[in-house]
């Protein structure tokens, strides 16, 4: 590898639209200060901390020179990456839920049915938001292809539809093909079977990432009014909130059943633990990773709605 | 008691932070990426890393307080604007103020002038 190709691929890590202003200037830099010289890693480090910031003002998430409705707007996209990894993990708990009541006696059942019920009432709110975050959106869309600004979001989101498709087209076979098995070739007897079924849970995820990068690069372009920014900004706020409620409803319904149930928690086929089975881990931790990046998207959203409220005459 | 500046003008923080060390660098003339770390190190005894450095340009370019100047394109030579020039007044008066506030409630009042001509190494980590 050349000296040059050395330093390229440090700066690798900038946003595109940095590295195109300052990308060659820095290059120079490295190759000034450590000429043929190996770099220690402490360097490398501190370069790819500098490129993490760098992403980070990109997003407009930070920035002193970044508007407030910008900021709102990167806010709101943020708690949407979050419900992305809750809906991941919501489903991974609802498969690995199924039939938990049939196995709790029934004296037991309440305080988890009371979690259980929280994890889809507030789901299922979350959804409605989702789309109806959506309908808002879609007028913005409709004249920014109009401006003829269609080639600037073509990519992501022929990717989001074709992978949609992919799943559908999924779906329809795995539904088809278990119809023509019974129960225990589905769950034990027949490994193929297993295998297609994660297979298709990962391509399932991927079209979600994939759907959720088309909507944040059409949302960063659109041109929305300080009104319905507000509007998505209170959805991104509520959104927060049902996450928080998922989450304690997960949690409240994993601690009644491992204290009352624990056969159920290490019956799965995946589970080796009467208590902290790994899908439930799995979820758990998607969903902590989720609210956590979800309340810093709010704060977000909350603090340039407060700075626009304090400079509005 | 007098008022002072609780900090320095917004943005320029403190008098280690790399936006302050590049405009007080950049006040005696024009300079690039490599010849900027070197004049901060030789007169602040502080090596700015290149992530650092560069990152502190960029948003000092944004805020209109330094601007690139023509020449090489790899090696682009930057200078100090006239908002930057009031910006880094405001932050050596601050600064000043600070240190003489100091000085004068350890009473060094006569040893604070000896001092100031000879600023300690800063120490700033990459």
């Amino acid at each position: 590898m050349s000296g040059a190709d050395r330093f390229e691929r440090m700066i690798r890590w900038y946003p595109a639209g940095w590295r195109a202003r300052y990308g060659d200037e820095l290059a120079a830099l490295l190759e000034d200060t450590y000429g043929a010289a190996p770099i220690p890693l402490r360097d490398r480090l501190a370069m790819a901390k500098a490129g993490s910031v760098e992403r980070i003002r990109a997003t407009g998430l930070r920035g002193e020179t970044t508007g407030q409705d910008d900021r709102m707007r990167a806010g709101s996209l943020l708690v949407l990456c979050s419900w992305t990894l809750f809906v991941v993990a919501g489903a991974l708990f609802a498969k690995f839920s199924e039939h938990w009541d049939a196995a709790t006696p029934l004296q037991d059942r309440r305080l988890p049915m009371d979690g259980y019920q929280a994890v889809q009432w507030a789901g299922a709110a979350g959804v409605v938001i989702v789309l109806v975050a959506v309908g808002v959106a879609v007028p913005a869309f409709i004249r920014l292809v109009r401006r003829g600004e269609w080639s600037t979001v073509r990519r992501p989101v022929l990717a989001a539809v074709m992978m949609g498709v992919v799943v559908a087209a999924a779906t329809t076979g795995i539904v088809e093909w278990s119809h023509h098995l019974g129960p225990n070739d589905r769950t034990r007897a027949l490994p193929g079977f297993r295998v297609v079924a994660l297979t298709w849970g990962v391509v399932v995820v991927a079209a979600l990432a994939t759907a959720t990068v088309g909507a944040v690069s059409v949302a960063r372009r659109l041109e929305l009014s300080r009104r319905s920014l507000r509007v998505l900004a209170a959805m991104a706020v509520t959104l927060t909130a049902l996450m928080a409620a998922i989450l304690v409803g997960t949690v409240t319904w994993w601690v009644v059943v491992a204290l009352d149930a624990p056969q159920f928690l290490g019956s799965g086929a995946w589970s080796t633990s009467n208590v902290l089975p790994p899908p439930l881990l799995v979820a758990g931790g998607l969903m902590v990773i989720g609210l956590g990046a979800a309340i810093v998207g709010t704060a977000c959203v909350a603090g340039a709605a407060r700075t626009v409220n304090q400079s509005a005459p | 008691m007098a008022t002072k500046p609780s900090s320095a003008p917004r943005g320029l923080g403190r008098n280690n932070e790399p936006s302050v060390l590049i405009l007080t660098s950049l006040a005696s003339g024009t300079k690039h990426g490599y010849a900027l770390t070197k004049d901060i190190e030789a007169f602040a005894g502080v090596t700015l890393g290149p992530g650092t450095l560069y990152g502190a340009i960029s948003r000092l370019e944004e805020r209109g307080l330094i601007e690139p100047t023509g020449g090489d394109e790899r090696r682009r030579p930057y200078r100090i604007t006239a908002s930057g020039l009031a910006a880094l007044t405001e932050a050596v008066r601050a600064m000043r103020s600070l240190a003489d506030e100091g000085a004068l409630r350890l009473g060094l009042g006569a040893l604070a002038r000896v001092v100031g001509a000879d600023p300690a190494p800063i120490g700033w980590a990459r």
